[in-house]
């Protein structure tokens, strides 16, 4: 017995140094950066350690609501990418720290569209766009008739395609697509509205048996296992280089329009590399390099144009989503009461 | 050994912090709302009565009723399976039995993954269907996937206690059991099946708590429709928010756990006391 505390005792004590000597060697400044999975360009960001002599902690989240629930518990970032309707949130609960634009000289890169129109953080006093799309309907040409589509959101209920769609699993883009088909703004709080919808959505799991998917949606879609799923613009060109037969739809009675964006919070000790890094991802050639390998639309004029020639050449979805049509809405933040009525809305539609 | 006894002291520490405070936190936060925060708490039941409506009972309805189905088939196909492994000599059980556990040292989720491209649409059956010359079959995001995922799953879970119980038991009963008359069949459920209800009893009760309370197999193979207790609660503190609700319903469902282990307990008790 003896031997074995001796060995427990020689295990801990080569630990602690090993421990000692890792915290001896990291002077270097860290940077912790919280952003939603398989949404960069990895290589970026040891580019981005080698050159400005730092360390980067990276980690990923899936989706906007766990990222919030993780940051509340108590586990801090220096750098977050959360979308419009989240970042609202946060910046009502004070929980971010202003961008000092003087800092940001590649900010001339972005473009005009992407900064205009900012509902969420009209001036960009917290914010610094990173990538930018809509929601739509991607389908299969071989499978759905091109005239049917014409219908819109309401391709989504023609019985000639029940049992073969796939539908996102998030309230918010159920309830968009129920809404928006309905003529209403998603951004409502009259609960008449919402319980019409939930009809609508109780109606198409009626007759439509639709299966409802997270991000396993993309490889379904790209073997062709369903004829059209709901999905985010950036995924729908991803899928669409993948599989030829794809097209994507914007229905003309509106969709979501949502920007993600790069903020720092109020815990950031490093506040200067903070901005470094965000300028570092305006760059022109970092942009495009982000770009497209993550396949979402850069908010950087340059990359975008030269994804449009080379590799989304004729790829729809890789389009600038249309901010002119006034159906075209940005989520907005929601009260408790109504966050919670669309969740509650959306637990009745998938567990009954 | 005696001086170890107070070894034992910073265990009794770590539960008390890893498994007591959380529990009481559940506690507090399913009697109380006010988010998260523990600033501005209200005691309430509302969360309890919350539970009560028609659809998270019938949430609770169909966990139970693919817990049922799932234990039902593990132990018909784990008590076969470890019946058989029982009939070898030593050495090869125990090489049997680490081909039951092998499947356990690769993580659960890419298990599951590899079931979805066995079972989709245009997966590796439907292909060799079509190979065949007959019509692909949907077996994603239905019963059928969503009961097989947790079958494979769980069946090691079953096999190992039913396994060690047959193993143990002493071969020279059956031959009395044969001596004194007994048919094959008899002497298996007279004598076999009784001396291994223990090993079945632990088997059942751990398949049936983790089948009613697992989320990842049904996400995965059964859809977003596939809402189980398991799922509910994952989107409580995940999605929702609402940790208050989420901690209700963990309490609950702790509570029949706990219920259900006792029940099992006297029954193994009974068993154990009438026939030995």
């Amino acid at each position: 017995m003896k031997k074995f505390v001796t060995l427990v005792l020689a295990v801990v004590l080569a630990l602690s140094v090993m421990t000692g000597c890792g915290s001896n060697s990291t002077e270097k400044a860290t940077l912790k950066i919280y952003n939603a999975g398989e949404y960069i360009d990895k290589s970026l960001l040891t580019q981005f350690e080698q050159e400005f002599n730092c360390k980067v902690v990276y980690e990923t989240f899936d989706s906007n609501e766990s990222m919030y629930t993780k940051i509340m518990s108590g586990e801090t970032y220096d750098i977050l990418i959360p979308s419009d309707y989240m970042i609202e949130r946060l910046i009502k609960e004070n929980y971010l720290a202003e961008i000092d634009w003087s800092k940001i000289t590649n900010s001339g890169n972005l473009m005009a569209q992407v900064m205009d129109q900012a509902a969420y953080d009209p001036a960009h006093t917290y914010t610094v766009p990173y990538f930018w799309g809509s929601v739509g309907i991607i389908y299969d040409t071989t499978v759905v008739d091109a005239a049917d589509t014409e219908a819109g959101w309401d391709l989504l209920k023609n019985t000639k395609y029940a049992g073969n769609i796939y539908m996102y699993d998030s309230e918010r883009d159920s309830l968009m697509i129920a809404l928006k088909s309905l003529g209403y703004s998603m951004n409502t709080t009259d609960t008449a509205q919402i319980d019409e919808a939930y009809q609508w959505l109780v109606d198409q799991r009626d007759t439509m048996d639709p299966v409802y998917v997270g991000d396993d949606v993309i490889d379904n879609m790209i073997s062709g296992n369903k004829a059209m799923a709901v999905v985010y613009s950036g995924d729908a060109a991803y899928m669409m280089t993948e599989n030829e037969n794809l097209e994507y739809l914007v229905p003309s009675q509106g969709t979501n329009i949502w920007y993600d964006c790069m903020v720092i919070t109020k815990n950031c000790t490093q506040t200067d590399l903070a901005h470094s890094w965000i300028n570092f991802m305006l760059d022109a050639d970092n942009a495009l390099a982000n770009t497209e390998e993550v396949g979402y639309l850069s908010p950087v004029q340059s990359a975008y144009d030269e994804m449009c020639v080379s590799t989304y050449e004729g790829v729809s979805a890789y389009t600038i989503p249309d901010t002119s049509n006034p159906l075209n809405e940005v989520f907005g933040y929601q009260d408790t009461e109504t966050k919670k009525y669309f969740a509650d809305v959306w637990t009745k539609v998938k567990a009954y | 050994m005696k001086e170890f006894k107070s070894l034992v002291k910073p265990y009794i520490l770590w539960s008390f912090l890893l498994i007591i405070v959380p529990l009481l936190l559940i506690v507090l936060y399913s009697v109380t709302t006010g988010g998260n925060s523990l600033v501005n708490i209200r005691f309430t039941l509302e969360n309890f009565k919350k539970i009560g409506e028609p659809i998270y009972i019938q949430v609770f309805v169909r966990s139970f009723r693919l817990g049922l189905i799932t234990t039902i088939l593990c132990l018909l196909f784990g008590y076969i399976l470890a019946y058989v492994i029982a009939q070898f000599s030593e050495k090869a059980q125990s090489i049997l039995i680490l081909f039951v556990t092998i499947p356990m040292w690769i993580n659960t989720l890419l298990r599951t993954y590899a079931w979805i491209s066995i079972l989709s649409e245009n997966g590796i059956v439907n292909s060799f269907l079509e190979v065949i010359g007959l019509n692909p079959v949907t077996m994603m995001y239905t019963d059928f996937s969503v009961v097989l995922g947790l079958v494979c799953d769980l069946l090691p879970f079953m096999v190992i206690p039913i396994h060690t119980s047959l193993s143990k038991m002493d071969k020279s009963l059956i031959e009395a059991a044969y001596d004194l008359g007994a048919h094959r069949w008899q002497a298996f459920w007279r004598v076999t099946f009784t001396l291994s209800i223990p090993g079945v009893i632990n088997g059942v009760t751990m398949v049936f708590l983790l089948s009613i309370s697992t989320f990842v197999i049904p996400k995965l193979l059964g859809g977003g429709q596939y809402v189980l207790i398991g799922n509910l609660i994952e989107n409580q503190f995940v999605s929702i928010g609402d940790w208050n609700f989420g901690s209700a319903i963990s309490l609950l469902l702790a509570i029949l756990m706990l219920l259900m282990i006792n029940i099992t307990k006297k029954l193994d008790k009974m068993e154990g006391g009438g026939d030995l």
